[in-house]
């Protein structure tokens, strides 16, 4: 940075906002996103067509048309940045003891530094590998009605995850990493925002946590489970219009 | 032949100068403290393979947990010399035992450490109750039992260090005043005559260094000797600060 002391003192001024907007951001819209993104991918194991509903899902996203990029962006890209940035900053100044004081509560401290760099180096891959964004720089598998319109979003997913034996096992230490740390930062966020004061409301807010956690986990391994055995090979949906014909099935 | 056991002591013989361990036989009794077992070695300074050495420097002063000058990191954990049995030390880590000084404060010799930083934190966060002058003031407003039942366990803090020892937000790279003295703000915001500083002490905890830097690992009260409640203030803190904010951002 160019100016180190000036962006520090910045920073120090607005100290208790720029901490509570990191707070905040990590719960919406990014926890928000990440609950309605995992269920959406979930829909793949949807009975009928196979990965239809997850194409009427996708195409509603996609209703947006040209409003879909900056939408993504002020509500997506920029507070996970300013989310990951500061995170980033908070994880280098501390210092871990868990080996030395190993409390449940402080193995999860330190797991919730960990799961947010796991997350930050998985959501950046995967946005290289699935969104247009990662098109220029050989990624950007996810394609709405497929190249060539032969195939549908479902089946451009599947394929990019199927590419190679690593992937699936990287986006399950990706999602679980994401998943955890958004189940956790909700449990220290009701702390940080004085919500849970005792120690007997914050362990009822662990288990509602914990829970939370855990169908999130279901719905972001199912997802994954879905789209490693989606079958690529056979003959895509029949095609009109540039449309999946899946689109026409469920009436 | 008689029981004995090892102590592995960190020392240093000043602020400059290298660390260096050494190690101690020291005759098994029942009934041993640490401050016993640093007493022991002071009356007779010979290390495990015979050198003669010099006593070991350590701070006491209450001999009863109630003063905290005796707080250093026996096996590991944190805890004050005086209350730490050699019985129960040595369950934990058969027939030996090792002993260093606190981490998070400058050595001024062996296990003598200067914890003028947490006593800085508490003025920071003018952890005191307000009088303007040495005359008689009459008895001070009444204090319910309820609220004395919340401020007594907060008012027990001997500023030890162990809870900032433990947390892994008080370091070198953070600006963090630690647990204790956010406790401490808590216990004199409560206080019927202590309410007259809250702003200035929310203020504080809303700053650099404040409650925002407390990243939730809970170490501080598992170590606290004292039993003190401090998560209670931390989280009282954030709810505090916040709706201080608030009422400032809204001009109150
Ligand atoms: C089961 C695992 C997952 C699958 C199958 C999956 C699938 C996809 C697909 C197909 C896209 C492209 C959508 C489009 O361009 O319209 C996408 C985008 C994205 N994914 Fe995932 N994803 C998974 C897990 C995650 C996780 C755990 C995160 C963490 C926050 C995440 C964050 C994002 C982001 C930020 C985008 C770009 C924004 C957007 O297109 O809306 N994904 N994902
Ligand atoms: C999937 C995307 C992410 C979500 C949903 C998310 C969500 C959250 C939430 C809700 C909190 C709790 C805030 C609080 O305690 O008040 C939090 C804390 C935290 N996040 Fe994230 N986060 C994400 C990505 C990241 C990334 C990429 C980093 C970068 C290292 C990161 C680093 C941190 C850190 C260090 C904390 C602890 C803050 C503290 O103790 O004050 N997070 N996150
Ligand atoms: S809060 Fe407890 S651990 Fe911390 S200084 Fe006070 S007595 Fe010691
Ligand atoms: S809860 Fe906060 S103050 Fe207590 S040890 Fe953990 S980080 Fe430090
Ligand atoms: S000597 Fe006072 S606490 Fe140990």
């Amino acid at each position: 940075m160019a100016h180190p002391t000036e962006s520090v003192s910045l920073q120090d001024k607005n100290y208790f906002l720029v901490r509570r907007l990191h707070s905040l951001l990590g719960l919406v819209p990014v926890g928000a996103f990440l609950c309605v993104h995992l269920l959406t991918n979930a829909t793949i194991l949807a009975p009928g067509e196979a990965g239809g509903e997850f194409q009427k899902s996708i195409e509603r996203i996609h209703a947006l048309g040209p409003l879909l990029v900056p939408v993504e962006v002020v509500f997506i890209f920029l507070p996970l940045l300013f989310h990951s940035l500061l995170g980033f900053q908070i994880v280098f100044n501390s210092q871990s003891n868990a080996q030395q004081y190993r409390y449940g509560s402080n193995l999860r401290y330190t797991a919730q530094r960990t799961t947010g760099i796991l997350a930050f180096l998985f959501i950046f891959y995967h946005i290289w590998q699935m969104h247009w964004f990662g098109k220029p720089v050989g990624g950007g598998a996810f394609e709405l009605h497929g190249a060539a319109g032969a195939a549908t979003g479902a089946m451009t997913t599947a394929v990019a995850i199927q590419q190679a034996w690593w992937i699936a096992p990287v986006y399950a230490i990706g999602v679980l990493s994401c998943v955890f740390h958004l189940a956790n930062g909700l449990w220290t966020s009701l702390i940080t925002w004085g919500i849970t004061i005792r120690p007997e409301s914050q362990r009822v807010a662990g288990y509602v946590c914990a829970a939370f956690g855990l169908v999130l986990a279901i719905a972001g391994m199912g997802a994954l489970s879905g789209f490693r055995t989606f079958d690529v090979k056979s003959p895509p949906p029949v095609v009109t219009d540039g449309h999946a014909d899946v689109t026409s099935h469920g009436h | 032949m008689s029981k004995s056991f090892t102590v592995t002591i960190q020392r240093q013989d000043d602020p400059h100068s290298p660390k260096y361990s050494e190690s101690f036989e020291i005759p098994y009794e029942p009934g041993l403290n640490m401050t016993t077992v640093l007493q022991r070695i002071a009356a007779t300074p010979v290390t495990s393979d015979n050198k003669s050495s010099t006593p070991v420097a350590y701070d006491s002063c209450c001999l009863e947990e109630i003063c905290g000058a005796c707080t250093m990191v026996i096996n590991g954990r944190v805890r004050q010399a005086c209350s730490a049995l050699i019985d129960n030390v040595l369950e934990e880590s058969a027939g030996a035992i090792d002993v260093k000084p606190m981490s998070k404060f400058p050595v001024v010799r062996d296990l003598v450490v200067n914890r003028k930083a947490m006593f800085e934190s508490l003025k920071r966060v003018k952890a005191w109750v307000k009088v303007d002058g040495y005359h008689d003031l009459g008895s001070g407003p009444r204090v319910s039992p309820h609220e004395q039942e919340d401020a007594y366990p907060l008012s027990k803090c001997m500023t030890c260090g162990c809870c900032v020892e433990a947390c892994p937000q008080f370091n070198d790279k953070s600006p963090f005043i630690g647990p204790a003295a956010v406790s401490q703000a808590i216990l004199f915001n409560a206080n019927p005559t202590g309410k007259i500083d809250r702003d200035e002490r929310l203020e504080v905890l809303a700053g650099p260094g404040g409650i925002a830097d407390c990243g939730n690992s809970q170490n501080c009260v598992k170590v606290c000797p004292k039993d003190i409640p401090l998560t209670d203030s931390i989280a009282k803190a954030g709810r505090d600060t916040t709706l201080y904010k608030f009422r400032q951002f809204f001009g109150r």
